[in-house]
């Protein structure tokens, strides 16, 4: 009973933290149909400019894969008032950094600065945006570069290909079937010309979010995004990917090789639905209890109780149009592969079975409770988190309201959620062994 | 078209609107630079000798613990590892709570605890700080380091050093520091499945008796919590925690290397190498040096734009990325420049690699590169200042390097104050480039060759060592095989001929004349080769059907027709032309040498000699010839080039390789064969 009230007590508590840390935002469309997010705090000098386009490895033409990522290198060559060569230097000069990445659904670019040099950060994303150059020297370098990227990133590091490997075995159909890195071959066949129109096609402003956060005057702000970003012109309306997978009903076995390793791996992969749907993030918590922290339930049995495994993990992939729900693992002390399945499968038959325990649950409360709060950490944390919210959820309050979602879900819908999803028949299961083992 | 109009209306539309507002081909100008706080933390120390330092950040509903043990460098030597195996046993329990309700609580409160084997750290809600001070504090002082938890550990480091032995990057660092410190420095030594086996739970209990005390311990607290609470937490949890004297030991000190040499690490399976150019640096964050130093290494490789990145990733496209660092503190430590490139252009990156340090020792710095590396530093402070934690750390580091009170106040007027000649200064005091090791790990039999002719700078080639990858010296790798007694150069080249179509085949063959195709980043590349038997060859390369480049030999004299330019044979070229024997070398077995066995891509073949300039290379049990292999001078330089050949099929009775993969430094063509005629379609107008 002392707990009880305890709880309850800690409820009121939290209630007025959270309050007090919802994140003030200010959203609206510039008639070009660039979406324009503002975000003030002056806590600290500093200022993020950043662009979230809705182009990511999805949307490629199946025979031109990379595209996306290729342009997050490419949108650096210059503009044609920036030149070749002088991006970085300009961000640096005015004590900036910068950077950009590519995931299947969207593709980011951010600059950071003291905030005296808000401005600069308008007009850089804005040349960007307006009239980028792209020629032959400049997809000739970045082609390099990013060939020297993928030997580095994924084919020199050990386990690099492992989730290649997924994405082609759980999408047969969906352009989530590649990695955004992309074919090498893809990348050398391509054509100036078609580097051309997939930047007239994507990177407009009726395709793209704009995020102004930290130290900034909002009024003098406005007049400098209308000024920089009003006379870009609207582009061609984007149609966006409408392809449905087949459903999985058996198993999904397949077999990789890595020669970075020494130690096999196995996988399991479980289609799910798009992020902003409830059920994703139910299946976010079922992760949470089976492998996020020393005393969950994946990790204390394999790792600590039966020594099986050198690792454990589970992961909720959320994204656009399918999640994935993974789980993976190392073996230890000469443990079968087919013995990791069946441990692990034993755990997910008992949140199919039987309900989470109370204090398990709010466990997860905390948890999620302690998620929120550091996601909102830095200026550059917030300016994500509100593009992708808008952009990619639909709803931008999910900043300050996300929460109330997860502290809704019952014990009734994880033990649904995992029924309903994580069953043998509607998965992939990864053997993903050392070269040497290939005979 | 429709592009175009659409664009003209929107300009014409705008126009007024645009000159009106902002004139975007200049920069804009940055409004007055914002003001700078930097306040102090509260502070006190506990009898025992532990200080506490508080940084009130009421921004987010949470506090983070920091625990630093400033202890002098410790070396294991044949127990290496005994450290990781404590950092990952602490913070699992302590001797009056299991392990079990231990994890259980902290991952309930959604917070973290971890350790190091010096250090700790913690985060949590502020709604549960109390507790989770309580449990770190009791974690760090009353550890539960039993048997069985040390057992695990202990099979789980041994497991992943297993992985890391095949990991490039790994080695390359391990081996890196345990060259340049001396494997029995405590910064040079790392774990090896040989040492992890040595260690007993007796030793990793050592370990912390040795080093986990208040006596150079220092706790800093971040967040949303008042000072008065930190204090009385402080004083509850950590006051009772008994001083110990620290394990005290010398080591001798790091040296250079006499003269700079590269030490090689193989890794057959690597697809990328590791370069590292390394030397020592003893350098305090005191030392007047300290801030010129920071901007020189910024210049050199400290950032995106610096010479490194410029060159070997924006120029050459080699590599993701050219980095160096440059330590500084009251430990010996590094000057570290690193990058990881494509095999084939290994050598050619160690080359720029030492230019580049060459160049800033030798050439004064532009001003506006210095200009920029002083933003960059500037900036870079005014952005940290958005993490509460800065401060902390700021406060530490002026304790534990012993900086003046004004160190960080003065901080970014020292910044400014270096000049172009304190870059060349520093850059010759502390980049050592005539007593650098550089250390390069990567698949020796695809890049050994290259790297064993770099030259000095005075036409003797930089030493070679060899090591393994725990560091050891050892011999250089062969990678040539052992030859079978009976294999001649004349059995080679007859299985060669009769693999392809046998002797008296050839013999009718007076010319062949093939056309190939290739693309080469999105643009079509043709050639049309024609060669007869009596050594006249011409060759054209054409770009969207234009030609591109010409070569003509007609058996006695011969150019190079490029870009409207033709240049006739120099004598070495001539030379070489005259030696050749036409359409099939192999015929003609007094003119070859056999070299020996060796691979291509993995393939056994037997390697035959034509002259000084050629060399090709046969399928040990096919017969057939991949690759043939040219060196050819270009400026002085000798210039590899290669192609393989693949895909044979027969056209009029003989196999001809239908593709032909041409590789001269790091570009690479893929030509495929679309035709081949033989005796047809050759005239002497061709070899005009």
């Amino acid at each position: 009973m002392r707990k009880n009230l305890f709880t309850i007590a800690l409820l009121l508590f939290a209630f007025t933290y959270v309050q007090a840390q919802e994140v003030a935002f200010e959203e609206y469309k510039l008639d070009n149909g660039l979406h324009v997010i503002l975000h003030q705090d002056d806590t600290a000098p500093v200022v993020i400019t950043s662009v979230m386009y809705q182009v990511g490895a999805k949307d490629e033409n199946p025979e031109r894969t990379g595209f996306a990522h290729f342009f997050e290198h490419l949108l650096f060559e210059g503009t044609e008032n920036i030149e070749r060569g002088e991006w970085f230097k300009i961000v640096s000069s005015y004590g900036g950094s910068n950077n950009a990445n590519t995931s299947d659904d969207r593709t980011y670019y951010y600059e950071l600065f003291p905030s005296n040099a808000v401005e600069v950060g308008l007009w850089m994303e804005s040349e960007r945006m307006l009239h980028p150059i792209i020629n032959q020297v400049g997809v000739d370098t970045q082609n390099e570069v990013v060939k020297e990227e993928k030997r580095l990133r994924v084919d020199n590091q050990p386990y690099g290909n492992i989730f290649s490997e997924v994405k082609k075995n759980m999408f047969k159909k969906h352009p989530y079937r590649w990695s955004p890195i992309g074919s090498m071959e893809h990348l050398d066949a391509a054509t100036l010309d078609e580097f051309l129109a997939f930047n007239e096609k994507f990177y407009v402003p009726n395709n793209a979010t704009l995020v102004v956060a930290g130290d900034i005057n909002v009024p003098e702000v406005k007049k400098m995004i209308q000024d920089y970003f009003g006379p870009i012109p609207r582009g061609a309306e984007v149609e966006r990917v409408n392809i449905k997978e087949d459903p999985i009903t058996e198993q999904i076995n397949a077999v990789a090789y890595d020669p970075n390793i020494q130690i096999p791996a196995v996988l399991h992969a479980y289609r799910t639905p798009a992020m902003n749907t409830r059920e994703a993030r139910v299946l976010d918590m079922v992760s949470t209890i089976l492998s996020d922290g020393k005393s969950s339930r994946l990790y204390k049995k394999l790792v600590d109780d039966k020594k099986m495994a050198l690792q454990v993990s589970a992961f909720n992939v959320s994204q656009q149009d399918y999640g994935m729900y993974l789980t993976f693992a190392l073996p230890l002390n000469n443990t079968s592969l087919e013995d990791l399945t069946k441990e692990i499968d034993e755990e997910i038959v008992k949140l199919q079975t039987e309900l989470i325990s109370e204090r398990e649950f709010e466990k997860l409360q905390n948890v999620f409770e302690n998620r929120f709060v550091n996601s909102n950490a830095t200026i550059a944390g917030i300016a994500g988190s509100l593009a992708t919210y808008q952009m990619l959820y639909g709803d931008i309050n999910l900043i300050n309201n996300e929460i109330d979602i997860y502290r809704s879900i019952t014990r009734e819908e994880i033990r649904e959620a995992a029924r309903k999803y994580l069953n043998p028949n509607q998965r992939l299961r990864l053997e993903y062994l050392p070269e040497n083992d290939k005979q | 078209m429709k592009k175009y109009i659409l664009s003209l209306t929107a300009c014409l539309f705008f126009i007024s609107f645009i000159n009106a507002q902002v004139d975007r081909s200049k920069r804009p100008v940055p409004a007055p630079a914002p003001t700078i706080n930097l306040s102090t933390p509260q502070s006190f120390e506990l009898d025992n000798g532990m200080k506490v330092m508080v940084v009130r950040n009421t921004k987010l509903p949470r506090v983070r613990i920091q625990l630093r043990l400033d202890n002098p460098l410790y070396a294991s030597q044949d127990k290496a590892g005994v450290e990781s195996l404590l950092a990952a046993m602490l913070g699992n329990g302590t001797t009056s709570i299991s392990k079990e309700d231990f994890n259980e609580e902290v991952d309930f409160l959604g917070a973290s605890i971890n350790f190091g084997s010096q250090s700790g750290f913690a985060s949590s809600l502020s709604k549960y700080f109390d507790r989770i001070f309580e449990l770190f504090a009791d974690a760090a002082k009353n550890p539960l380091l039993d048997g069985e938890e040390f057992q695990k550990e202990k099979d789980k480091l041994l497991e992943a050093l297993k992985n890391n032995k095949k990991d490039v990057s790994t080695v390359s660092r391990q081996v890196s520091s345990a060259l340049l410190y001396g494997k029995k420095h405590p910064k040079g030594e790392f774990a090896t499945e040989e040492t992890v086996q040595n260690i007993t739970l007796a030793d990793v209990k050592n370990y912390y008796e040795n080093f986990f005390s208040p006596e150079n311990a220092y706790l800093v607290v971040i967040g949303d919590v008042n000072f008065s609470k930190v204090e009385a937490l402080a004083k509850a949890h950590f006051e009772n925690w008994p001083k110990r004297n620290v394990l005290d030991v010398s080591y001798s000190d790091p040296t250079d290397v006499q003269y700079t040499q590269i030490n090689f690490i193989d890794m057959p399976n690597a697809v990328q190498s590791e370069l590292v150019v390394e030397n020592i640096v003893n350098l305090k964050m005191s030392d007047p040096d300290y801030h010129a130093v920071l901007i020189a290494n910024s210049i050199l490789g400290g950032d995106f734009n610096s010479y490194l990145n410029m060159n070997l990733r924006e120029d050459k496209g080699w590599t993701y990325g050219a980095r160096s660092s440059t330590g500084a503190g009251k430990h010996v430590t590094s000057f570290y420049a690193s990058t990881s490139v494509r095999n084939a252009v290994t050598d050619s990156a160690v080359v720029e690699m030492l230019h580049e340090i060459k160049n800033i020792r030798e050439n004064l710095v532009e001003n506006d590169k210095l200009a920029l590396a002083k933003a960059k530093y500037t900036g870079n402070f005014v952005l940290a200042l958005e993490r509460p934690e800065t401060i902390a750390n700021y406060a530490l580091n002026i304790e534990i390097q012993n900086l003046s009170k004004d160190f960080y106040e003065n901080y970014l007027k020292k910044i400014n104050a270096v000049t172009a000649e304190d870059v060349k200064r520093v850059a010759n005091k502390y980049f050592l480039v005539n007593n650098a090791r550089i250390v390069v790990t990567g698949k020796g039999s695809e890049v050994l060759e290259g790297l064993k002719k770099i030259d000095r700078g005075d036409g003797t080639m930089i030493p070679v060592k060899y090591f393994d990858i725990y560091g050891n010296e050892v011999e250089e790798p062969n990678y040539t095989i052992a030859m079978d007694p009976s294999v001649t150069i004349e059995t080679v080249l007859n299985n060669y001929i009769n693999a392809i179509g046998g002797k008296g085949k050839l013999n009718d063959v007076k010319s062949v004349f093939t056309t190939a195709g290739a693309t080469m980043q999105g643009m079509q590349l043709g050639m049309e080769m024609k060669v007869t038997s009596d050594n006249k060859m011409s060759q054209a390369i054409l770009m969207g059907g234009m030609p591109l480049q010409k070569t003509v030999f007609d058996g006695q004299t011969g150019y190079t027709m490029a870009q409207g330019q033709k240049m006739e044979f120099d004598e070495k070229q001539l030379a070489d032309m005259k030696e050749g024997t036409g359409l099939f070398p192999e015929l003609d077995p007094a003119k070859a040498t056999l070299i020996g066995m060796d691979t291509v891509d993995g393939v056994t073949a037997y390697a035959v000699g034509y002259g000084d300039s050629k060399v090709s290379f046969y399928n040990a049990e096919t017969g057939l010839k991949i690759k043939d292999e040219n060196t050819q001078e270009v400026n002085g330089t000798p210039m590899k080039s290669s192609i393989l050949y693949g895909d044979y099929k027969e056209v009029g009775g003989i196999q001809f390789p239908h593709t032909m993969t041409v590789s001269a430094g790091p570009q690479e063509i893929k030509f495929e064969v679309t035709d081949i005629k033989i005796n047809e379609g050759v005239s002497e107008e061709d070899f005009k």
